[in-house]
C-alpha cells in the first residue's frame, strides 16, 4: 500500500500563491479558511526571504487523530488524513492538538451570500464544508481516487511541490541529499509532507510556525 | 479497503466526472494577451472548475487564472448597458440600466456629430486591461477616420522598452530563455517568477541554473528571482540604470573581454561608446548606483567570459523614469559588446516570426488593424510634436498628454475598453479631464468609480470563459477557445467594436457584427478558420515555418527585407549612438542622467509598479475575493533598518509623502527593499498612490516617473 506525501523544494517557491488559490478553487473553502497556507520568513543576516507554504501533513502518526473525541479523524491505508464531516461534532480538539495550525473550523459565512453562484449550487460532496466543523487539506483525495494529482501540486508554475509515495524507495525526491525534512520532528507526528530548505533557515520557519502557526494568510 | 474508508472513497468521488463536459479559454488576469491557458469543466452552461490547459505553451497560470472563475460568477458584475441619467461632477452619475439599442444610439450620434463639428481625429480611441480588444479598436478608429488611438502599452507599460530595443536593436526583444547553448544570463529590472514574458517561465529558469546557466539579476528588490535564480545579485538605487550598464562596460572594455569583430564590424558608434562609458569606473560606478565595485567587476567578467550570454528584460521595469528610454539603452548594449546577438543561446530576432503579424500579438495583424490608413493620417498625431521619436517608431499614441490635449480642445470624445485612470500619473488631473469630454464611454466587467464616475456611458464587458476573440498564437502555433454564452447581456470586447462599426455605416468591414467571422479575416492569411481550431482545440494548429531558425543572419541579409546584411537599423548595425535620436537632437548615445535626488525632507526612493503575485494594477480586489483575501490593502515595504530608525512596526499606520502627495497605508518591514528604499503596489482607489507622483515624463517616450520619486516615509 502506497503512503501518500508530498516534497516541497524551497528553493524553488516563490511565494506566488498559485497553490493556495488553486486549492480553493478545487475544494471551494469557506470565506477565511485556507488549507494551504505560506508563510513569509525572513532572515536578515542570510539575506533570504524564504515562502513556506504548508497545510496538513497528513502525519503518520496524526494526533489530531487521538485527539477527536468523535473518531471523526482517520487515517486512509494510503496515509492519507481526513476529517469524516458526518461524524464531526466540531469539539475543536483537533485545532489544539495540530502543532502546525493547519486545521479550521468552518464559519458561517459565504462568499457571496444570499446570492446563487452556479459554481456553489452544482459543487460535489467534497466541496461542501458544514459551518461549525473541522475543515483540513484532505491531499486532494478525491483526485487521488482518480489518479490525479493534488490540486496544487499540477498547479505550482515553479515545480516546488512533487506529490510522492512514501514508500517507494525509488522515489527522486526522497533520496535528495541531504534528505528533505519533517517539520517540528520532535514532536513525533512523522509527517509526510517534507521540505527541501537548508538547516539554518528551517529553524527560522519552525520558530515562526511555532509561535504563530496560522499566520498567514 | 475497509468499510468506513470505502464510503470515504465513495463521498469524495461523488459527483466527480459525472455529465461533464470540457471547454478552453486564456487568463486575461496578467493583461497578456494571449496568456496562460485554462481548461474548464462544465455542467451545462456552467463552469464548475478549471486546471491547467496541458499542450497550451503557456500554462500552468497562476493564482489569477484559478481566480478567474470566482469572477465570472461575481454577483457584483455589470450585465447591462448603464448611462449616467446626473450631470458630469455629480456626486452620484444616476447611472441607469439602458438597451444595447439605445446604448449604440448615443454612441454613434456623438461620435458622427463630434466628427461633424471638430473632424474625426477629436475622437480618442483607447485599449487598456486586457489587451484583447486592440485588433478591433484600432480597425473602428482607423474607419471612423481617427488616427488618435493609444492603450496602456502606450502610457506606461511595454513600449518604451519597446522603442529602445528598436532604436538599438531594430528589432523588439525582451531576450530569451537561455537554450543549451547558453552559459550566462542577464536578467535585468524584472521579475519572472511573478510576472513576465514568456509567460510562467519561472519554472524553466530553475531548469537553466539546474543545468548550470549562470545568472545575474539586477533588480534594487530582493525578489523571489534573484533569492532562487542569482548567482550574482546586483541592487542598483532606481533610475540609474544607463551608469551601472556603464560600469559594466568599462570592465569589459577596459579588460579587453569585448568581442572586438562584431563590435568593429556591426555596433555603429562603438568609439564613441568605449570613449563615454571610460568615464565610468567601477568605483565611481558604485557612489552613483550604491552598487559595490567589486561586484560591478565580478558581474561584468562572469558575463563577458561565459558566453554566448542571454538576456531577460522586462516590459516596464527599466523605463519608470526620467531617463526611461537611453537607460533602457544602455542595457541593451551589454550582450551587444560581447557578441551575443543573434547566435544560438544569445539574444535573437527569431527566423521565422508569422510575418503577417508584424508585431505583438494584441495589435493584430497590421492588414487588418489598417495599420497603413493610420499611417497615413500620421500628421494628425496628437504626440507628434511632443515626442517625435516614439511617433515615429510606434503606432500607438503616447497618451500622457491627454489631459492638455481635451483642455486644448483637440479631443471632445473617448471610447475606452478597460479605461482606468489610475493608470496615469495625478490620476484626478485625468479624472477632470475625461469628466470635461462632450462625450465618454467606458466598457468593463466591473463598476470602477475611478473611473466610471467620470464617463457617460458603461458597457458590459464578456469575460474570457464567453469570448471568442482574440484566439491566440504562439510562434507559430494558433489556438481557439469555446466559450459559454455570456451571463446577462455582456457581449465581448470585439463584438462592441464591431456593433460600433456596423452601426457608423461600414457593414462588410465590421462582418456584420459576426466576431467568428472577424477572426476568420485574419485566420484567412494562414488558410485556416475558426472552424479548423475548434477541430484542433488542444492541440492548436501549427503553421509550418519556411526554414531552420538560422543565426548570423545580420551577416548573410536574413534579417533586412531588402536582403543587404545588417540590422533593421537606420545605419543597418546595432546602434549605440541612435541615427534617430540624433536626428531629433536628443542624446545619442545611452547617457546617464542623473535622478530626482534626496533630500533631508524626502530621504527615500519610492518604487511603484512592481507586481505582487496575484494583483495585476487595480484588477483582483473586490473582482475576486479568493485573492482579496490574501492581502486587504497596500502595503508599503519598508527596509527594517530604515523602519526602525522611524520606529515603525509591522503593520504599523505611516503616512507616505512626496512632494505632490500623501497617503496612509500599513507598513510593512521587510529586506525586499534596500535601505533608502521603499515600494508599494499601484492601483488601490483607496490609496492610489500615482496621486503622489509627478507628471514628469522621459522627454524620448513621455513614459512617467514611476520608479524614481523622492519620499518620506513617518509613523502616524
Amino acid at each position: 500500500m502506497a503512503k501518500y506525501g508530498m516534497v516541497v523544494d524551497l528553493n524553488r517557491c516563490t511565494g506566488c500563491m498559485t497553490c493556495v488559490i488553486a486549492c480553493k478553487e478545487e475544494n471551494l473553502t469557506r470565506p477565511g479558511v485556507s488549507w494551504n497556507k505560506v508563510l513569509e520568513v525572513e532572515n536578515e543576516s542570510l539575506e533570504r526571504i524564504i515562502y513556506f507554504r504548508y497545510a496538513c501533513m497528513h502525519c503518520d502518526d496524526p494526533p489530531c487523530e487521538k485527539a477527536c473525541p468523535n473518531g471523526a479523524i482517520q487515517k486512509r491505508k494510503d496515509g492519507i488524513v481526513l476529517v469524516d464531516k458526518d461524524k464531526c461534532r466540531g469539539a475543536h480538539t483537533c485545532i489544539a492538538a495540530c502543532p502546525y495550525g493547519v486545521i479550521s473550523i468552518n464559519p458561517d459565512k459565504e462568499y457571496f451570500p444570499g446570492q446563487d453562484v452556479p459554481l456553489q449550487a452544482r459543487a460535489e460532496s467534497n466541496r461542501v464544508h458544514p459551518t461549525g466543523k473541522a475543515s483540513m487539506c484532505t491531499l486532494c483525495a478525491h483526485r487521488i481516487d482518480e489518479g490525479k494529482e493534488p490540486a496544487c501540486v499540477v498547479a505550482c508554475p515553479s515545480q516546488a511541490m512533487t506529490f510522492v509515495d512514501l514508500d517507494d524507495p525509488q522515489n527522486l525526491m526522497l533520496n535528495k541529499i541531504p534528505k528533505p525534512k519533517a517539520l517540528l520532528a520532535s514532536e513525533g507526528t512523522n509527517p509526510k509532507v517534507r521540505y527541501i530548505i537548508s538547516n539554518d533557515l528551517f529553524k527560522d520557519v519552525e520558530r515562526k510556525i511555532s509561535k504563530e502557526p496560522d499566520a498567514h494568510p | 479497503m475497509e468499510k468506513e474508508e470505502q464510503v470515504v472513497h465513495a463521498r469524495l468521488a461523488a459527483g466527480q466526472g459525472k455529465g461533464m463536459e470540457s471547454g478552453y479559454t486564456f487568463c486575461d488576469g496578467c493583461n497578456q494577451t494571449p496568456f496562460c491557458g485554462i481548461r474548464f469543466e462544465k455542467k451545462g452552461s456552467d463552469i464548475t472548475r478549471v486546471e491547467p490547459w496541458p499542450d497550451f505553451p503557456a500554462s500552468p497560470p497562476c493564482s489569477k487564472a484559478y481566480a478567474t472563475l470566482q469572477r465570472l460568477y461575481h454577483p457584483n458584475r455589470l450585465k447591462y448597458p448603464m448611462k449616467r441619467t446626473r450631470p458630469k461632477g455629480s456626486t452620484d452619475p444616476g447611472y441607469v440600466r439602458i438597451s444595447w439599442n439605445e446604448a449604440y444610439d448615443m454612441i454613434t450620434s456623438h461620435l458622427n456629430r463630434i466628427k461633424e463639428t471638430y473632424g474625426p481625429h477629436a475622437v480618442f480611441f483607447y485599449v487598456g486591461d486586457p489587451k484583447e480588444p486592440r485588433a478591433a479598436v484600432q480597425r473602428l478608429a482607423a474607419t471612423f477616420g481617427s488616427v488618435n488611438y493609444g492603450c496602456e502599452s502606450s502610457t506606461a507599460c511595454r513600449r518604451a522598452a519597446m522603442l529602445a530595443e528598436l532604436l538599438t536593436y531594430g528589432f523588439p526583444t525582451m531576450g530569451n530563455l537561455p537554450t543549451e547553448e547558453t552559459k550566462v544570463t542577464l536578467i535585468w529590472g524584472t521579475n519572472p517568477a511573478y510576472s513576465g514574458q514568456p509567460f510562467m517561465c519561472h519554472a524553466q529558469l530553475l531548469e537553466a541554473k539546474e543545468r548550470g546557466v549562470k545568472f545575474i539579476v539586477v533588480d534594487p528588490r530582493l525578489t523571489p528571482t534573484a533569492q532562487t535564480l542569482a548567482h550574482i545579485h546586483l541592487q542598483p538605487r532606481p533610475a540609474t540604470t544607463a551608469a551601472l550598464a556603464a560600469g559594466i562596460m568599462h570592465v569589459i572594455f577596459k579588460e579587453d573581454l569585448h568581442d572586438k569583430k562584431f563590435c568593429r564590424d556591426w555596433i555603429h558608434g562603438i568609439d564613441e561608446l568605449k570613449d563615454y562609458v571610460r568615464e565610468f569606473p567601477p568605483e565611481k560606478v558604485e557612489k552613483i548606483t550604491w552598487v559595490p565595485a567589486d561586484k560591478i567587476i565580478e558581474a561584468a567578467r562572469l558575463y563577458a567570459t561565459n558566453g554566448p550570454g542571454g538576456m531577460k528584460t522586462g516590459a516596464q521595469g527599466t523605463t519608470h523614469d526620467s531617463n526611461a528610454t537611453n537607460n533602457h539603452r544602455a542595457i541593451l548594449l551589454i550582450p551587444a559588446i560581447c557578441g551575443y546577438l543573434d547566435v544560438p543561446g544569445g539574444v535573437l530576432k527569431p527566423t521565422n516570426p508569422l510575418v503577417e503579424m508584424a508585431g505583438p500579438w494584441a495589435d493584430g495583424p497590421p492588414a487588418f488593424s489598417m495599420r497603413n490608413k493610420m499611417n497615413q493620417m500620421k500628421e494628425h498625431r496628437l504626440d507628434i510634436e511632443a515626442f517625435p521619436v516614439w511617433a515615429e517608431k510606434m503606432w500607438e499614441v503616447q497618451t500622457n498628454y491627454l489631459v492638455e490635449w481635451i483642455k486644448e480642445g483637440k479631443i471632445k470624445g473617448l471610447l475606452g475598453w478597460g479605461l482606468n485612470t489610475m493608470i496615469w500619473p495625478q490620476s484626478h488631473e485625468y479624472q477632470q479631464a475625461i469628466g470635461g469630454l462632450e462625450f465618454a464611454m467606458a466598457v468593463d466587467y466591473f463598476y470602477r468609480p475611478w473611473t466610471h464616475d467620470y464617463v457617460d456611458l458603461v458597457l458590459p464587458a464578456a469575460m474570457n470563459y464567453e469570448r471568442k476573440a482574440p484566439f491566440a498564437f504562439f510562434e507559430r502555433q494558433i489556438f481557439g477557445r469555446s466559450p459559454i454564452a455570456p451571463l446577462g447581456e455582456c457581449k465581448e470586447d470585439w463584438k462592441i467594436a464591431l456593433d460600433i462599426g456596423v452601426r457608423l455605416g461600414y457593414k462588410d468591414l465590421f462582418f456584420d457584427g459576426d466576431v467568428e467571422a472577424a477572426c476568420n479575416e485574419i485566420l484567412g492569411l494562414w488558410k485556416i478558420t475558426y472552424d479548423d481550431l475548434r477541430k484542433n482545440q488542444e492541440r492548436g494548429i501549427g503553421i509550418p515555418a519556411k526554414g531552420p531558425e538560422l543565426f548570423k543572419k545580420h551577416e548573410t541579409g536574413d534579417i533586412r527585407p531588402d536582403k543587404k546584411p545588417g540590422f533593421m537599423t537606420p545605419s543597418g548595425k546595432i546602434e549605440a549612438v541612435s541615427t534617430t535620436l540624433k536626428e531629433y537632437g536628443y542624446p545619442a548615445l545611452p547617457e546617464y542622467k542623473e535622478p530626482m535626488q534626496t533630500t533631508t525632507e524626502y530621504p527615500l526612493i519610492l518604487i511603484s509598479g512592481s507586481r505582487i503575485p496575484f494583483i495585476t494594477h487595480s484588477k483582483w480586489r473586490e473582482d475576486a475575493p479568493w485573492l482579496l483575501e490574501l492581502q486587504r490593502e497596500p502595503l508599503l515595504t519598508i527596509n527594517p533598518k530604515d523602519a526602525v530608525e522611524r520606529k515603525i512596526q509591522e503593520s504599523d499606520e505611516i503616512i507616505l509623502k512626496t512632494a505632490w502627495g500623501q497617503m496612509q497605508v500599513k507598513a510593512k518591514p521587510t529586506i525586499m527593499v534596500p535601505r533608502g528604499v521603499v515600494g508599494i503596489m499601484h492601483g488601490w482607489a483607496k490609496a492610489n498612490v500615482n496621486e503622489l507622483i509627478p507628471r514628469q515624463f522621459d522627454p524620448i517616450s513621455g513614459f512617467p516617473v514611476f520608479k524614481e520619486v523622492v519620499c518620506q516615509v513617518s509613523k502616524i
